[in-house]
């Protein structure tokens, strides 16, 4: 049986879900207050739309809320989010409910409230950027484990410092390890005496913390 | 930001029979509560975060204000909200009625918060957490349904 998923709220985010959701094979309703928004967003192919404020019963009755598996609320304000997923858990017995917050200090607080997973869009967005415009060198960097963990690509050019010592040698912050060298064809799994090359690329799996000491320490920057 | 002239460490002598109520939301509503409450002596705060919105209170009005978003949990801090055996949520959004009593009840266990809502249809996001609710609509209805009782009895009489 396809998976139903409830979006609430948010014109683009809504939009750009949907779209991917509903490739993936998902059976997607959308909310969304503006009456122009909802003539746009009605023309994704097979994506139900409900104009009305999804923070009422009645509007997430009409969505047939009692029906979805998962509710995403992505209001611009966390009290909305935190009322529709509520109301989604406890009214209509949704067994998902994600919601976006602004506000990083009150993610425990939506986890307390019964709100299944909480993605917070501030911290997220500036986890980005601080990577985008401090870690030039790292082509790929996945945060997992609620953003605490990353791995990385971390590429080694002639001029990076740890060309030519041995794993062992690097002085690498605790909580990092280099979990596989790319060298031209080929992934290794390095052991402590495995030597550093110009134009490897070291996967590091690390503490989101540690991450740039580790990175300064392999390529200098 | 706070302001009002008192420090707060009066609070340190007498803990046990403090009496400090927090409103939250400066309206009609938060402003007539507050100045009747510091009145008869209370101690109050009210938080808003348009500082416009305390000029609706009284030049007699002996509390304290302050100026800040009351979801904002170090707000709340600010406004020793762990001293506070009431808080009450009067804003005009309903939502963030709800999230301020829950983040009261819950994070802080107060033990009176109370939420002024306008719509009665989300009651059970908040009915297990032991906040009080207070619903003009409702109340309104009734009292004009006796009012409406009132003249028919005078009717009856004449």
């Amino acid at each position: 049986m396809k998976k139903r998923v409830l979006l609430i709220g948010s014109f683009n985010k809504a939009r750009s879900l949907a779209t991917s959701l509903i490739k993936k094979g998902y059976l997607v309703t959308a909310i969304n207050n503006n009456y122009q928004d909802c003539l746009i967003l009605a023309e994704i192919d097979s994506l139900t739309v409900i104009n009305g404020d999804g923070t009422k019963p009645f509007i997430l009755d009409e969505a047939n809320a009692q029906n979805a598996d998962i509710a995403i609320a992505l209001s611009q304000r966390d009290d909305d989010n935190l009322i529709i997923c509520e109301l989604c858990k406890k009214k209509f017995n949704v067994k998902k409910t994600v919601a976006i917050i602004n506000d990083p200090k009150k993610t425990e607080f939506f986890h307390k409230m019964g709100v299944d997973s909480v993605v917070c869009s501030t911290s997220a967005i500036t986890g980005i950027i601080e990577q985008q415009a401090f870690m030039d060198e790292i082509a790929i960097s996945i945060p997992i484990g609620e953003g605490h963990i990353s791995i990385a690509e971390v590429p080694i050019t002639q001029t990076s410092p740890a060309v030519g010592k041995k794993l062992w040698e690097i002085n690498l912050p605790k909580e990092v390890i280099v979990g596989c060298i790319l060298r031209h064809e080929h992934n290794m799994i390095p052991r402590g005496d495995t030597r550093i090359l110009a134009g490897d690329i070291l996967v590091l799996i690390s503490s989101d913390k540690q991450e740039t000491v580790a990175i300064k320490e392999l390529t200098g920057r | 930001m706070l302001s009002g002239g008192i420090k707060m460490e009066i609070f340190k002598n007498n803990k046990k029979d403090r009496d400090y109520t927090i409103i939250i939301g400066c309206g009609r509503l938060g402003t007539g509560l507050a100045d009747s409450l510091s009145d008869r002596g209370g101690n109050v705060l009210v938080i808003d975060n348009d500082k416009d919105a305390f000029r609706k209170l009284p030049p007699s009005y002996g509390g304290l204000t302050l100026i800040g978003d009351a979801t904002d949990i170090d707000v709340l801090h600010e406004a020793q909200i762990k001293n506070a055996n009431a808080v009450v949520c009067v804003t005009n959004n309903d939502n963030t009625n709800i999230m301020i009593a829950q983040i009261a009840k819950e994070l802080f266990k107060i033990e009176h918060v109370i939420a002024r809502l306008y719509d009665p249809e989300r009651e059970c996001v908040y009915r297990e957490f032991g906040i009080a609710t207070i619903c003009p609509a409702v109340l309104s209805a009734n009292e004009i349904r006796k009012l409406l009782g009132n003249a028919k009895k005078e009717d009856e009489v004449e």
